[in-house]
């Protein structure tokens, strides 16, 4: 050992002994026995079911673009339901603890977390919502969608998108091993240097919230490069630049953001782990360490990741409002320009995450300005939207409500984010939990738009619509809940309440945070209505099968293929014509078109590699994490091994005949003939 | 001066409004409006200009969106409808136009805030939104205070260097008087706040940090680490007493004859992980000379108060019992 460890190790287990255990923390029991059940019931499920061969073949081996992207979006819910988990807890706690007479539990001296506890609970929180849900659901629109809409037959690299996916599921998996298995950083999201070197956080926590985050962004970096090569190499015919959707447009920056900084936030943790186990000072404050070179390498990543997932975000909201609306999107070329702007100013404002550091006023203010810079191609996006439904007729369909939802969120978080753009109001306000809800404000406003998509591109992956009822009660209850929980959260933010507090020391806050927790009682009616409208939908899916134009007006590409999409995309490689290719195709009456003769395609065949290599990772993981030499050695190895073999694997594809086509084509036809809209998508419901 | 009434008017009316929102001003309600010094005074100026000008722009593009939304609804026949438009030069003149306008706008007056509260500003004791306070109030301008500011795991050391005397989780200022603080941690990072005196500073192991203030009302404010530094975080809460001159000299005598020394040694003894429980403030009189130094030193020369492993449940534990 190259640094001094807490507590003991052994060659074999490495620091892992029973005591790592948390079985006396009733919490962590319960969450414990839930994870049991929940997961005996779906393997039950499965085997029951007789399914393990499907589930095999189908989803665990699979390179199919759509359905990696349903398995990151599947992902991304799941650990979306672990961080609201997290989030009512700390709620809870906050509520419980406040003032010097309130009463403790469960070994707390107030509220029922004692700090350490507490601690752990914001940091996953984070952690997991920006990292493991908010990122998965977003990259899983973008693999479904992407390569639809450029009217590709799948990702430039399917295998890769596969390790992609896999890296980030097994990093998922270890976020989630922490709650039963030692404990998780407490070093909040960002990992407070020095706070995360050894003396200060002596447990495995940090190790923990380390390597998954590597894992899991070497995942997000390969999907990246994958989703650039696609757009820049797949394109079909006529799919020129300038008419490019625009949600692949925002795919696009968003992805060369991703691909510029995550190696960035690689070299800062890989540099902390040096200092953890090589027993190095990058980051340390003595001999010759800097912690601010640390701070400074996280947000040169943590801002332009910020705009990595609001990209998406906009591009969605940039997809919805035309389809409700009847209408092209107002200002296509200035919507291009202000989103590749937005991902270059993302690069040079990293400093207002800390203003507070103690720099001169010129260096704050070349910051500040840079900051607001970007409110000036967002107010562009603002503009955009609003002036596409001039002279529209709009519909109100729940994809629609949802966009709408997230243009009032960017108004308000546009608000909150120009008052931190200044310094002299930053001073003030920072690391507050005016800080907390205005980043709350916007990230929801990312969550909403994700929503949206979901709700939009739903019937385009499974065929049939979701429940438009519950879907409704889903939103509203969704939009009283970030009310009742974030205007009180900007109110205390200007009482002067920190973040991060276990213990609230003013009694007077209670009324506030109570409130708040009311908010996240609206958001659990939200979170059963969304349980319900999945249900309500699959069960009910015969009545709300849709063609292949789900909305009836839809304009971009994807909507041309059957609904659901077949696995090959398009049975021939489509020609486009047009900006809005639907659209055109809708008003110049070609929609019944079908091709004059069918060719052979050729499709990525199915590989257990990415499965394999995410498994290895996973135990890589463990093995840092835990300091267990021989299995982080082993797991090395049989990942280079994988890859090699990989490698020399010559027939990874196949050919479908031309007639095998015709035959499933000519077969959906015949369904679709059973369906409003049928095959070619006519408008469901009668136009005026 | 019509200009300075408007402005008057306008910031009390902001106030009023977001006052009645919440119903107090009491302790621990929304002390960001209420500020008792002129650089947090500045700081609530900007704020109000910040929102007023923002929602000068907000405001009527929501009511454009709405407008939009219900004018054109497909359920409205009278509304127009044009399938085909998407695009206008005038439009995109006006909607770039505008964010670049406000967002020039707003960089003034960034420019002109950053250097009415940056610490780093040298001269920023001497700009006149300061010493316009110390004069309204009467007061001669008196000799700066120095105090230099030292946090442990997790508590708050308060160092008065040219009288010799320290205090604990308590700051204790007179009023009217520019007061110079230097600060710096034996840990981890922590931020130094006042919000009613003064903005956020951080204050970094290994490094040394200014701020700078002047108090010009007496009472008691809050002050606290508004940075995590782990499990006892929470509890780094102090209290900042702005009193008159002769009080304070009263106060700085009381402390220099406490029975506790603070010498380097007594400091590595202090720094020790506690959980100060409800700020109860201690005194040190006697502090060795150039106690700053040596911990900026000592951490640089790898000094380190290690955080106990599972220190959260233990130390809680502990305390409870100690209690």
């Amino acid at each position: 050992m190259l640094v001094h460890l807490q507590g003991p190790w052994s060659p074999l287990w490495g620091r892992l002994s029973l005591s790592e255990v948390p079985y006396h923390n009733m919490i962590v029991v319960g969450a414990f026995a839930f994870a049991i059940v929940l997961g005996a019931a779906i393997v039950g499920a499965v085997t029951y079911a007789g399914k393990w061969g499907y589930l095999w073949r189908e989803w665990l081996t699979t390179v199919d673009h759509k359905k990696i992207g349903v398995m990151y979006i599947l992902l991304g819910l799941v650990m979306l339901f672990r961080g609201f988990v997290d989030a009512l807890m700390m709620r809870t706690q906050q509520m419980m603890a406040a003032g010097p007479h309130a009463a403790g539990f469960l070994g707390a001296l107030h509220g029922y977390l004692p700090p350490s506890h507490f601690d752990q609970i914001y940091s996953a929180h984070g952690t997991i919502m920006i990292i493991l849900a908010v990122t998965p659901i977003l990259v899983g629109l973008m693999n479904i969608v992407v390569p639809l809409q450029v009217g590709a037959r799948d990702m430039a690299y399917p295998y890769l998108n596969a390790v992609g996916l896999w890296l980030t599921a097994m990093a998922a998996a270890l976020v989630m091993l922490s709650l039963f298995l030692g404990d998780f950083s407490h070093a909040g999201w960002v990992g407070l240097a020095p706070l995360t070197e050894l003396p200060y956080s002596p447990n495995v926590g940090v190790d923990y919230w380390m390597w998954a985050i590597q894992i899991s962004s070497v995942g997000t970096t390969l999907g990246s490069i994958n989703l650039i090569a696609t757009i820049v190499k797949m394109r079909a015919p006529g799919m020129t630049w300038g008419r490019l959707p625009i949600f692949t447009w925002t795919s696009l920056s968003t992805n060369i953001i991703a691909l510029s900084s995550f190696p960035v936030l690689a070299v800062a943790l890989f540099l902390l782990s040096f200092d953890r186990y090589l027993g190095t000072h990058f980051f340390t404050p003595g001999l010759g360490g800097d912690l601010m070179l640390y701070t400074n390498l996280f947000w040169i990543w943590g801002h332009p990741e910020v705009y990595f997932v609001v990209l998406p975000a906009f591009g969605i909201i940039s997809e919805i409002v035309p389809t409700f609306s009847e209408k092209p999107l107002f200002g296509y070329i200035t919507m291009v320009i202000a989103s590749m702007a937005i991902a270059g100013v993302s690069w040079s404002v990293w400093l207002h995450h800390f203003f507070t550091m103690g720099e001169g006023p010129a260096v704050s203010l070349y910051f500040s300005v840079a900051t607001m810079l970007v409110g000036i191609p967002t107010g562009v996006k603002v503009f955009n939207w609003a002036f596409t439904m001039y002279r529209a007729r709009i519909r109100y369909d729940v994809p629609m409500l949802w966009a709408i939802g997230a243009l009032a969120l960017l108004l308000t978080g546009g608000l909150t984010g120009m008052m931190l753009a200044i310094p002299a109001i930053n001073y003030t306000v920072h690391n507050s939990v005016f800080v907390v809800a205005h980043f709350h404000n916007m990230f929801l406003l990312i969550a909403f738009a994700a929503m949206g998509g979901i709700n939009y591109w739903w019937p385009k992956v499974f065929g049939y619509k979701l429940d438009e009822k519950t879907g409704r009660l889903v939103f509203w209850y969704w939009v009283a809940g970030t009310i009742v929980v974030f205007v009180p959260m900007y109110t205390l933010g200007f009482m002067g309440m920190t973040r991060r507090l276990d213990y609230v020391a003013h009694p007077s806050w209670l009324p506030l945070l109570q409130l708040e927790e009311a908010g996240i009682a609206l958001y659990c009616l939200a979170l059963y209505y969304q349980l319900k409208q999945i249900y309500v939908s699959i069960r009910d899916r015969a009545a709300n099968r849709v063609g292949a134009d789900a909305w009836g007006t839809s304009r971009s590409l994807e909507w041309m293929t059957l609904s659901p999409v077949p696995f090959y995309n398009f049975a021939v490689t489509p020609v486009v014509h047009a900006r809005d290719e639907w659209a055109w195709r809708r008003e110049h009456g070609y929609t019944n078109l079908r091709p004059s003769r069918y060719v052979d395609i050729h499709m990525p065949r199915n590989t257990a590699v990415p499965l394999v290599i995410g498994a290895l990772s996973f135990a890589l993981g463990f093995g840092l994490i835990w300091r267990i030499w021989w299995l982080t050695a082993l797991s090395l190895v049989g990942i280079v091994v994988a890859m090699i073999i990989r490698a020399g694997d010559t027939d990874t594809g196949y050919v479908i005949a031309a007639a095998d086509v015709e035959r499933m084509e000519k077969q959906a036809d015949l369904r679709a003939q059973t369906v409003p809209g049928g095959r070619t998508g006519q408008p469901i419901r009668a136009v005026p | 001066m019509v200009r300075n009434n408007l402005w008057r008017a306008a910031r009390a009316l902001a106030a009023a409004s977001v006052l009645l929102l919440s119903g107090c001003v009491r302790k621990g309600g929304l002390v960001l409006l209420d500020p008792k010094g002129p650089i947090a005074a500045a700081e609530l100026h900007f704020t109000i200009l910040d929102v007023v000008i923002m929602l000068g722009i907000i405001v009527p593009t929501a009511i454009l969106v709405i407008w939009f939304m219900w004018h054109y609804r497909a359920t409205n026949r009278k509304a127009r409808y044009d399938g085909r438009w998407d695009h206008s030069y005038g439009i995109e003149v006006v909607v770039w136009g505008i964010p670049i306008l406000v967002v020039a706008v707003l960089s003034y007056f960034s420019y002109k805030g950053i250097f009415e509260v940056d610490p780093y500003n040298p001269r920023i004791l001497d700009k006149p939104h300061v010493t316009a306070a110390t004069a309204r109030a009467g007061a001669p301008a008196s000799r700066p205070v120095d105090v230099n500011v030292i946090t442990t795991d997790w508590q708050w050391l308060f160092v008065y260097p040219k009288l010799h005397i320290a205090s604990v989780d308590k700051l204790v200022v007179p009023v009217n008087t520019p007061v110079r603080f230097r600060l710096t941690s034996a840990t981890v990072d922590n931020a130094f706040m006042i919000p009613q005196l003064v903005g956020q500073i951080e204050i970094m192991p290994g490094m040394r940090t200014k701020q700078a203030l002047l108090a010009s009302h007496l009472g008691t404010y809050r002050g606290f680490s508004a940075e995590m530094s782990g499990p006892g975080f929470a509890w780094m809460q102090f209290h900042a007493d702005v009193v008159s001159a002769a009080h304070f000299r009263k106060w700085a005598a009381m402390v220099a004859k406490s029975p506790d020394h603070m010498t380097d040694g007594a400091f590595d003894a202090f720094a020790q992980p506690t959980f100060n429980l409800h700020e109860k403030s201690r005194y040190f009189s006697q502090v060795q000379p150039g106690l700053f130094r040596y911990v900026i030193h000592q951490v640089h020369m790898g000094k380190v108060f290690t955080t106990p492993l599972g220190a959260g449940e233990l130390m809680t534990a502990h305390m409870t019992r100690v209690q």
